[in-house]
This record gives C-alpha cells, sequence and structure tokens, in this order.
C-alpha cells in the first residue's frame, strides 16, 4: 500500500508522524512527571503551566519539523524524484543530454546526482559506440537495401505485399500510381479499400487452396469506384514456420486503355458488318432479279437507281470505317513517348554498331510516339542493307517537325537513290537475328506509316518515313521520386480484436494537428490539417497528409500571426467537408494522437455531420501521456515534452501544423517506451492510467472502447 | 482508238483488274478522252514512252512492278514531263496517299469512288490545277 504512494508524500508522511511523536512523547513525559509531584496542590498548580507549555512546545516542535519536511522535499524527495525521471528517460527513451541541469538541483545528495551523471554518461557512450559499430555494420545492408529498393521501385507495374488479411506491407511508386487517384495506398492499410474484393479473395483462395507456392494467379480487377481496371498476378508467399495463412504479392499493370482499344476495335469490326451487309444483301437481290429480267414478259422496271443507291451506301460505309480505322490503329499499339534526342542518340548507337557513320542534324526537341527498338531496328537495317549494295556511304538523319501532330524522319546518304521498287521489296525482308520474323512492313504497320525515296541532289540519296504523333518537347520533368514503403514485420504482426487489448507497439496511430481561426469550437474554423502516421513504431515519411482547408471567412490577423496561414493561402482550397473525408480515410482504422487532443477532436467532431463520418477512433492525448510519464508538476507545453526528450523542431517548421505534427510523433515514439518501462503495455492500461491523471480524456475516448482493429 | 484526232486528251489507264478496266475505259471514252489501256505494270513505262498520254490512272497494286514504282521511273525521265498521274489503290491510307505524291502523282484517289469524283480529279489534274496539300493527319487525307 505504502510502496504505492510517491516519495515525497511517502516523506511527508514520515515527517508529520515525527511531528505528532514528538509533540506526544513531549506531552506524556510531562504527565508522568506531573502525575509524579507528592503534593496534590502543587499538581493542580502544575497542569495549566504544563499544559501552556506543552501547547508552545508544539507549536515549536510542528513548526520546526515543517521547516525541515519542506528542506527536505525541496532538496531530497524532489531532486531523487526529478534524478529518477531524468534518468528513465535516458534509459528507455535514449536520450543522449547530460543530466547537469537535475544534478544541479541534486546538490544536497551528495555523491547520488554524480554517480547518475557517470552512470548516465557512461550509458550514452556504451550506447553510442553499440550504436556505431551497429551503424558500421549496418551501412553495408543498406546500400544492398537501397539497390534492391531502386529496383524494385523502377518495376514498370505496381508491386503490392499483402498480408493473408489484405493489408499492405509493401508497395512501390507505380502501385501508388495505380491505386492513388484521391487516396494513396499506406502501410497497414487494407488492400480491399482500394480493389473491388471479388477477385482479390477469389485469387488468394484458388491459390490458397492449391498450396503450391510455385503456382500463380492471373486476375482481372478493378478500382473501388471502378474507374480503372488491371491486369494482375497473384503469388502466395512459402507459409511461414510460425503457422497462420500466408501474405501474397500482387503485380498490377493498367489495362484500362488497353480494354478501350479493343472494345472501339470491337465496335467498329462490328459496325463494318453491320454496314456492309444490309447494301450487299441488297445489292445480291436486285442483281438477282436483274439477270431473270429477259424471261420476264412485259414491262421492264428500271432497277440502275436501285442498284447505284445500294452501291453507293457500300461504297460510303467502306471509305469511312477504312478513315476510321486508319485513324486509331495506333491506338492499338504499344506505342510510347519518345524523346527525339534519345532517338537520335540509340540510331547513333546502332549505326556504329554496325559500322556505319551516322551524322544527326539539329532539330527542335520532339516527343514522337514510336516503338523505339522497332524504329532504330528498321533505319539500322535499312542503312546495313544500302551500304551493302554499295549504295551509301556516310548517313545524315533528320528529324522534320510538321504543322499538323506529326513529324517526319529523313535519312539521307552520299551514293545513289534508291528506286521504290527495290526499296519495296526490301520491306518484306527480316530485320536481323536479333528481331526474330519482324519484317520491315510489319514495323511500318505498328506504327501506321509508310517508307519512301526522296528526290535530292545529284549524288545523294534519301527516304522520307511519317511519324504520326509527335509533338514539341516541354522541359524535361524533374525525376519521379519513385521509392517503395514496406515494413515486413508487419506480416508477422499480432493481430487483437480489441484496441483494448492490443499491446502499444501493435497499433496503428495516426498523429495530428489542426490549426485553426480562433481558439473556440463553437465559432471558429479548421484552416489547416495536418497528420503523419506511425506503423509498427516507425514514422512513415512517405505517408504525410498536409492540407490548408477555406474556413470560409475570413483569418484574423491574431490567428495569422500564431499559424502564419493567410486569407490568400487558403483562397480555392478545399472546405473542411472535403479534406475532412479525406482524413477519415486517412486515419481509418489507427488510434487518434494530437497534443492537447480535446481541442483538436472538439473541431473534428463539430464538422461530422458535413464531412458524413464520425471520428470514433479511440484518441490519445500527449499532454496527459507527459503527464504520466513526468509527473503532474511538468510543465507540458510541446515545447516543454520536445525539449526534455531530446527531440528539435527545425525553426522553419515550429508552428507549422506539419512541424508540430512531426514533434508530436516523434515524441510519441519516445514516450511509448517509458510508458513499458512502467508497467503500461497494452493500449487499456495507457488509457486508465491517463484516465487517474486527466478529467479530459473521459470526453474524447467514448464510454467503451472502440474496436477499430481489423480482425 | 482515235489517236488521228488530236484535241482529244489521250488516257492511258495500268489495271490489271478487268472489270474496272472495261467501266474505265467506258467513262473516259464518253467523256470524249481517247482511252487505252495495259494489265500489267511490266510494260507500262515503255508504253508510256511510246504513246505519250496526257494522263496515266495508275493502279498502286499491279503484278510485277507496283504503280509507285512505275511512277517513280516516270518521273525520272525527263522526256515524260508533260504526262500527268492518277493514282488508283484499294487501300488508300493517308500514308499511302503522301507516298503517292512524293512519288510524283498529280492525284491520288482510293477505291472504291464514286464516278462523278473521278471526272472532278481527272478534269482537274487535266486542267494543270495543283494537288490539294497533302498531310499525314490521321485520316484526313482523303481523295474521291
Amino acid at each position: 500500500m505504502v510502496e504505492r504512494l510517491s516519495l515525497r508524500l511517502r516523506i511527508l508522511l514520515f515527517f508529520a508522524a515525527l511531528a505528532v511523536g514528538a509533540v506526544a512523547a513531549l506531552g506524556l513525559g510531562l504527565w508522568f512527571a506531573v502525575q509524579r509531584a507528592a503534593d496534590p496542590a502543587l499538581r493542580d498548580t502544575l497542569v495549566p503551566v504544563v499544559v501552556q507549555g506543552v501547547i508552545i512546545a508544539a507549536f515549536m516542535i510542528v513548526a520546526l519539523v515543517v521547516w525541515v519536511w519542506y528542506l527536505f522535499d525541496t532538496n531530497v524527495a524532489r531532486a531523487i524524484d526529478r534524478l529518477a525521471r531524468a534518468i528513465r528517460a535516458r534509459t528507455h527513451a535514449e536520450i543522449d543530454r547530460d543530466l547537469t541541469r537535475e544534478a544541479e538541483g541534486a546538490r544536497y545528495l551528495g555523491d547520488l546526482a554524480p554517480a547518475a551523471q557517470e552512470v548516465t554518461r557512461s550509458l550514452a557512450q556504451t550506447r553510442n559506440a553499440l550504436a556505431e559499430s551497429v551503424a558500421r555494420e549496418t551501412t553495408r545492408l543498406a546500400a544492398e537495401k537501397a539497390r534492391l529498393e531502386t529496383l524494385l521501385a523502377d518495376v514498370p507495374v505496381g508491386v503490392l505485399l499483402c498480408t493473408a488479411e489484405h493489408q499492405l506491407v509493401f508497395y512501390n511508386g507505380q502501385a501508388v500510381d495505380l491505386l492513388g487517384s484521391g487516396q494513396a495506398p499506406g502501410l497497414d492499410r487494407n488492400l480491399l479499400d482500394y480493389l473491388r474484393e471479388g477477385p482479390v479473395r477469389h485469387a488468394y483462395q484458388r491459390l490458397f487452396d492449391a498450396g503450391d507456392a510455385d503456382m500463380a494467379s492471373d486476375l482481372l480487377c478493378a478500382t473501388a469506384n471502378g474507374a480503372r481496371i488491371f491486369a494482375g498476378r497473384m503469388r502466395v508467399l512459402r507459409r511461414r514456420e510460425a503457422g497462420g495463412a500466408p501474405g501474397y504479392v500482387l503485380t498490377l499493370r493498367d489495362v484500362t486503355q488497353d480494354l478501350a482499344a479493343h472494345a472501339s476495335r470491337d465496335a467498329l469490326l462490328a459496325e463494318i458488318f453491320e454496314r456492309v451487309r444490309r447494301p450487299a444483301a441488297n445489292l445480291q437481290t436486285v442483281i438477282g432479279v436483274l439477270s431473270e429480267l429477259p424471261d420476264r414478259p412485259g414491262g421492264k422496271p428500271d432497277l440502275s437507281a436501285a442498284m447505284l443507291d445500294e452501291v453507293q451506301a457500300l461504297t460510303r460505309a467502306i471509305t469511312d470505317l477504312g478513315a476510321r480505322y486508319d485513324a486509331i490503329q495506333t491506338d492499338w499499339r504499344p506505342l510510347v513517348q519518345t524523346r527525339s534526342t534519345d532517338l537520335m542518340d540509340s540510331l547513333k548507337a546502332r549505326f556504329g554498331a554496325e559500322g556505319l557513320s551516322l551524322n544527326v542534324t539539329d532539330g527542335p526537341a520532339l516527343i514522337v510516339q514510336v516503338d523505339g527498338f522497332e524504329i532504330v531496328a528498321l533505319l539500322g537495317w535499312l542503312a546495313g542493307r544500302l551500304a551493302t549494295e554499295g549504295l551509301a556511304q556516310g548517313f545524315e538523319i533528320a528529324l522534320i517537325e510538321e504543322d499538323g501532330p506529326g513529324a517526319v524522319l529523313r535519312l539521307e546518304w552520299v551514293g545513289t537513290a534508291l528506286p521504290v521498287g527495290r526499296l519495296d521489296q526490301w520491306l518484306t525482308e527480316q530485320l536481323g537475328p536479333d528481331t526474330g520474323e519482324l519484317t520491315a512492313r510489319a514495323v511500318l504497320q505498328t506504327h501506321g506509316t509508310e517508307i519512301w525515296p526522296e528526290k535530292t541532289e545529284p549524288g545523294c540519296g534519301a527516304v522520307a518515313m511519317p511519324i504520326r504523333a509527335a509533338r514539341r518537347a516541354g522541359r524535361r520533368p524533374p525525376p519521379i521520386a519513385r521509392a517503395v514503403v514496406y515494413d515486413f514485420e508487419l506480416l508477422s504482426k499480432a493481430r487483437n480484436a480489441a484496441v483494448a487489448d492490443a499491446r502499444l507497439e501493435d497499433l496503428t496511430y495516426v498523429v495530428f494537428d489542426t490549426e485553426t481561426t480562433g481558439l473556440s469550437p463553437a465559432s471558429d474554423s479548421i484552416v489547416q490539417i495536418a497528420a503523419v502516421r506511425l506503423v509498427n513504431g516507425r514514422r512513415l515519411e512517405s505517408e504525410v497528409f498536409d492540407t490548408l482547408v477555406d474556413p470560409g471567412r475570413a483569418i484574423p490577423p491574431l490567428s495569422t500571426d500564431v499559424h502564419g496561414i493567410t486569407d490568400s493561402m487558403v483562397r480555392g482550397a478545399p472546405r473542411i467537408e472535403a479534406v475532412g473525408a479525406q482524413f477519415h480515410r486517412f486515419a481509418q482504422g489507427a488510434v487518434l494522437v494530437a497534443h492537447n487532443a480535446p481541442f483538436d477532436m472538439e473541431f473534428l467532431r463539430r464538422n461530422e455531420a458535413g464531412i458524413g463520418a464520425r471520428f470514433d477512433n479511440p484518441v490519445l492525448d500527449t499532454v496527459l501521456l507527459s503527464a504520466v510519464v513526468f509527473g503532474q508538476l511538468e510543465e507540458h507545453s510541446l515545447d516543454a515534452l520536445t525539449a526534455r526528450l531530446g527531440i528539435t523542431i527545425p525553426e522553419e517548421a515550429r508552428h507549422t501544423a506539419i512541424g508540430d505534427t512531426i514533434a508530436t510523433a516523434d515524441a510519441f515514439l519516445k514516450l511509448v517506451p517509458m510508458l513499458k518501462a512502467r508497467g503500461l503495455n497494452t493500449f487499456g492500461e495507457v488509457l486508465s492510467e491517463v484516465r487517474r491523471h486527466g478529467r479530459l480524456l473521459k470526453d474524447i475516448n467514448a464510454p467503451e472502447t472502440k474496436d477499430t482493429s481489423r480482425g | 482508238m482515235n489517236a488521228d484526232t488530236p484535241d482529244r486528251k489521250r488516257i492511258l489507264v495500268v489495271e490489271d483488274e478487268d472489270n474496272i478496266a472495261i467501266a474505265l475505259d467506258y467513262l473516259m471514252t464518253r467523256e470524249g478522252y481517247e482511252q487505252h489501256r495495259i494489265a500489267s505494270g511490266a510494260g507500262a513505262v515503255d508504253l508510256i514512252r511510246k504513246m505519250r498520254p496526257d494522263l496515266v490512272l495508275l493502279d498502286v497494286m499491279l503484278p510485277e512492278v507496283s504503280g509507285y514504282e512505275i511512277c517513280q521511273n516516270v518521273r525520272m525521265d525527263p522526256e515524260l514531263e508533260g504526262v500527268k498521274i492518277l493514282m488508283m489503290t484499294a487501300r488508300g491510307s493517308a500514308m499511302e496517299r503522301r507516298k503517292g505524291l512524293a512519288m510524283g502523282a498529280d492525284g491520288f484517289i482510293s477505291k472504291p469512288f464514286e464516278l462523278k469524283a473521278l471526272r472532278a480529279e481527272v478534269r482537274r489534274i487535266l486542267s494543270g490545277e495543283p494537288a490539294p496539300e497533302a498531310k499525314a493527319g490521321p485520316g484526313t487525307a482523303r481523295h474521291g
């Protein structure tokens, strides 16, 4: 019982007992002395004098004890308390700052503070030495890991790795592009939030039932909103020793456009039959009738008008459909936007490999839609053929921009002009051993184009080949930051049905901060929401929510002074209804964490009706967690907390929503091991301890703890 | 053949398909032209040199020698400068048309064509008007 009381309280009780004991002993001693007086008259005279003396002495004793207690409390009990917390912080939260400040307050504790200082210094040194050697060892592994990450990030398909429950464990940049319309995927989120679940579940079940780790299953699946269609391939991971259903790898390729091209091709084909069949059938009937005419006595009907009508319908159909076929045929080919400089560079390399010289004429930088490999193979082969036949020596190539959407590739050479008949004959040949059975004619068909000899100066020859789609190249866009995001430990993470029973490190957290037009949730509005996700004890750099909100009213200058957000910054930003819904999706399934959470939660909850969703996530407040760990007497502002935990907020990020959010998140990550050191391991344990410390949280977390984890 | 009538324009049809050749023969004669025909591409250039037609109605897809080749050979012969060429093709994509015009054809017409369009094109070429702008825009360059 006594052990549960704090040190200071115990010392207070000890001194109180001392005072009471001393006064009682004094009273008792004098009472005995008076009793022993032989003369009763003397005894009666002495009693009031003694009582008076005892009262005065008692006051003096109590005053003395209180004074000693005060000195003891200030210089011993509080100093020990502060020192103990500081040691704990250094032990569990890995803070390296020296104990000098705490030692200053503990100067009456003899050698304790210097000894503690030595211990923590030695701990920090050992930790640093260990960290250094670990860092050295991991550098090599990290380099290898980075190479693999780059490799996976550049795979041209979306790659996802999921647990058996479809929680994301790994995804690459292409997967973000594919799934990220409106909401980017996040670690530990459910894949079925992004894809329609039927095909994914069925493919998994097929593979799971087959039990063959080498087997893969192809599937066609659409995004949840049906806007995009992917061709996918799923492979189940090898079953883990520990048991449990294995996860799977899913690769996705966007086939929306392919399917649309197929559909338009099918539609055109259907229309050809539809429009040709009718006039052809009519024509057959009319001609049939005409052939029988000589046998018919009497008048001869004039069927030539009817025949002409049908033939004209046929002609129009074929001309019109032919033009449409011509227009869309390159849509079906896998042509790629290629920079003219890259194409020319490849051509130079190819000509060089064939032992031919190629001069590239300067022209505007264009982006052409071609299969670069095929075009290079075609022109390289043609030049080789010309050289072998002795028709050409030095080559020059130019890409000439046209007025319309196209361009012309013109290959010129010194030597003899090429007759078109000979060129056409060559075009039926195969391009070479590297390209299999690919012929020059096939390349031209793929690109919907032709090639022909052009007129030149005497002693020269040239061919021209139009490229159907070409446009001026803008500035080369900055390289897209491709990254892979993963945490393979999620594969083996235990999932508790109830949040209350979940271990702190197993939960997913969304740490957030709002900036507002003022302090009153009733009359003020949100102007910015920033949030980060913490998964498996790690802040995910790539999963950040940071959005300005148009409050629909002027921002008071006093508020602008605090957060720096002005009216012009929020002009054109989305309203809270849209941002709130996005944030709700971002925070789905996570515990919400904020510094002074009731303030931010109240602002969110007042907008629930407009957002169309309820923020019923469990909530933790870092103010209260700080009170649990560091005691009520310390200051719990974000600045004080981060300073205590050795976290530095960059000056430019201070008091911005995202800067404060990141600081809060990092503080929270350091508080978790300190909570665990106090025996608070599960969310439920933390919650009941927090409730002892603050009346606030009762308002935030609904009466019973919500179950938000996925089963 | 009415070779002795000096003011009649002379047209040579190079076409291997008999049905269309018969129809063209009828049509051109009725239009008042003097009409000749050769079914193969092989002797076409020699015949053109010999008879110096005002216009050659030239099919692209011919056995042995293609229409493009005949066109190029005619254009390479300075003596045949005044011979106009109207190419005909059953495929008739915009790119084929550009190729035909690049080979020196004065016009390009896709089969099937309407007689009205063919008549207009023949008249245009014989009167010496230039061909309309030949561009590679998908599906735009179509004649007839």
